[in-house]
């Protein structure tokens, strides 16, 4: 259960910018300026599907996975394979990708999740690179180098409005997972495991487990955004996923700040449309990432979020009230009194 | 068969190397730096730039490449290590040296291309040598010189001995007069020098390429967590095991799982022996 602290107008400032934004989300094809803005913000969409799930993982539990772009590649040749070589309907492949990636999930985190933070980040980048030696060597399954064509999804979903309210779709239900997650006992949980494992383990928080569930599910996101992702390229190749893409999930969250839900949305909103928008940091690319997460690391390890944050107790400085207790002397001797 | 050891143990020096870069900056600082293998990767495009490019002669080449890798190794200790250190989240350090390694390796792609270009011959020698050639012996005895000269910096230098110091207690040292922050950048300059050095003596093995950084990476920590965490002898061990292992299951499986098998190896150690074949068994203090 959360504590009522915050004050009642932060809270509705806060509800009316999420109504804001969802209602800026679910119009957004009409008034969209053309089909490319809205390939792109059903682009933003497929990489939170992965994003919030591996929030969890990163920003919560503090586990600095760096090889999610494996499990994406794994999600986004299971829908190609099954959807289009095999012909299985779409949906069932969407749940398949999903399905096989909260497996790969589990079996890397048995082993890799007992690892101490760099062996756990070796782990899991190795996998990234693995992944790759199996797409490239198992060619008559995944093409090899020449890549694979992806179908497109049937009916409804065919349309860029449509598949972009998907894409949205999901997006919004990983996002209420992760909510659900993070609000109640078990984020707490997760915290603890990030700020300190042993006091963690102390207080009664199955660390090894939780720790275990919480990549389960950022490998089940993976697998969805994979398949999604891999539907909107309409064309899959090895060099798609390359390693970069992970640093990329990654950045999106520090810079977001760890332990937070809106600050990686918002990260992961301005960091997929920036490069877009701004050509010179396009070819820039994975410098410009490098360089956020340097200075970010640097400068506010909280995230960009607090900046604001500090900002804005300049500008209105939280009143804090003293709430004077008196002792009730009377009845602590009356109780006293009667124990003896 | 001759021709698949050798070919195996060279890539394991080249490990062994790497590992040993590892442990030079992991024994002052304790940290476990995503830019090894970038190091050794500066060593050999700046080694191929100085000498095919600028065309000066090997040796100034040599120097050039080392003198980057010292000074790349300089800017890691000022630019990821020294303001995240002071601040006590275990965690930044792997975040930094992540950035910085990406932004080298994207420097470096935009600025050679991601193609990879040969690294000069330093020794006129035919290429029929076969075994004898000098891409595979020139890395193997950099890697056992350098050992070498390791271990005598350790024990017979009075750095050396202030590293050990260092790396048994950097807050012991530090209350007995030790510059810890002193030394800790002369140790990643050391360690930037070294990396250059072994990325330029195995240039003609692996080329001078871009992506070769993060490869490095991986395979050194291997190296590293195999033979043993801070164990100088444990990483030519573990490097020479993992650049076996890797030449005969490409001999006999196939190229295209050799990632796979190294992470095996790791896996296995960790879950055998966790603190590798020669390292020494950490308590945590609870």
């Amino acid at each position: 259960m959360k504590a009522d602290i915050e004050p009642r107008h932060g809270r509705t400032t806060k509800l009316a910018a999420l109504v804001v934004a969802a209602l800026l989300a679910v119009t957004f094809p009409l008034w969209a300026g053309d089909l490319y803005q809205l390939h792109l913000a059903a682009l933003i969409a497929a990489f939170w599907i992965l994003i919030g799930g591996l929030n969890l993982v990163i920003g919560y539990t503090g586990q600095l996975s760096i090889g999610h772009v494996g499990l994406l590649a794994v999600g986004a040749y299971t829908f190609a394979i099954l959807a289009g070589t095999l012909g299985l309907h779409p949906a069932l492949a969407v749940g398949a990708a999903g399905a096989l990636c909260g497996l790969v999930g589990l079996l890397l985190g048995l082993p890799s999740l007992r690892l101490p933070g760099f062996y756990f980040a070796m782990a899991t980048m190795a996998v990234a690179l693995i992944v790759g030696e199996f797409i490239m060597a198992n060619d008559e399954l995944t093409g090899g180098g020449i890549g694979l064509a992806v179908p497109a999804l049937p009916a409804p979903f065919d349309s860029p409005a449509g598949f972009y309210y998907l894409a949205l779709a999901l997006a919004a239900l990983v996002t209420w997972f992760s909510w659900n997650v993070a609000r109640q006992m078990w984020g707490r949980g997760l915290i603890a495991i990030r700020d300190n494992p042993v006091t963690a383990q102390s207080v009664g928080v199955p660390v090894f487990r939780a720790k275990l569930k919480v990549f389960v599910f950022s490998g089940i996101t993976a697998g969805v955004a994979g398949a999604v992702f891999a539907s909107l390229q309409s064309y899959i190749t090895p060099d798609t996923f390359v390693f970069e893409l992970s640093l990329f999930f990654f950045v999106c969250i520090i810079i977001g700040g760890r332990g937070s839900i809106v600050g990686p949305l918002i990260g992961t909103v301005i960091l997929t449309a920036l490069p877009e928008l701004v050509a010179p940091l396009a070819k820039l690319g994975n410098f410009f990432y490098g360089l956020l997460l340097l200075a970010v690391v640097l400068l506010v390890p909280e995230g960009i979020g607090r900046v604001f944050e500090v900002i804005a107790e300049r500008l209105r400085p939280r009143r804090v009230e003293s709430v004077p207790v008196s002792p009730d002397l009377r009845r602590l001797a009356r109780a006293l009194g009667t124990q003896r | 068969m001759w021709s698949v050891i050798v070919s195996g143990l060279a890539t394991g020096a080249l490990f062994a190397a790497t590992a040993l870069v590892y442990n030079v900056m992991f024994s002052t600082s304790k940290v476990l730096s995503i830019t090894t293998g970038h190091i050794a990767m500066l060593g050999g495009v700046f080694g191929a730039y100085f000498i095919s490019g600028l065309g000066m002669p090997w040796i100034v080449g040599l120097l050039g490449a080392v003198v980057v890798g010292a000074a790349f190794g300089w800017l890691t200790d000022v630019l990821a290590i020294r303001r995240v250190l002071a601040r006590s989240d275990e965690h930044l350090w792997l975040l930094s040296t992540l950035a910085l390694a990406t932004m080298v390796q994207q420097s470096v792609a935009l600025w050679w291309g991601t193609e990879p270009k040969p690294f000069p011959r330093l020794i006129p020698q035919d290429f029929s040598a076969g075994i004898a050639d000098q891409k595979f012996w020139l890395p193997i005895g950099m890697a056992i010189v350098m050992a070498l000269g390791l271990e005598l910096f350790y024990r017979r230098t009075m750095y050396g001995k202030l590293f050990v110091a260092m790396s048994e207690d950097a807050f012991a040292a530090r209350a007995r007069g030790v510059p810890t922050d002193r030394i800790r950048s002369l140790s990643y300059v050391i360690a930037g020098a070294m990396g250059a050095l072994a990325g330029f003596a195995a240039g003609q093995l692996t080329f001078a390429y871009f992506a070769l950084g993060l490869t490095l990476t991986l395979n050194g920590f291997i190296a590293l967590a195999v033979g043993g965490l801070g164990s100088n002898v444990g990483a030519l061990i573990g490097g020479a095991a993992l650049g076996l292992l890797n030449a005969f299951s490409s001999y006999y499986v196939g190229g295209e799982f050799q990632q796979t098998i190294s992470v095996g190896l790791l896996m296995l150690i960790l879950l055998l022996k966790p603190e590798g074949l020669l390292g020494s068994k950490s308590i945590r203090a609870v």
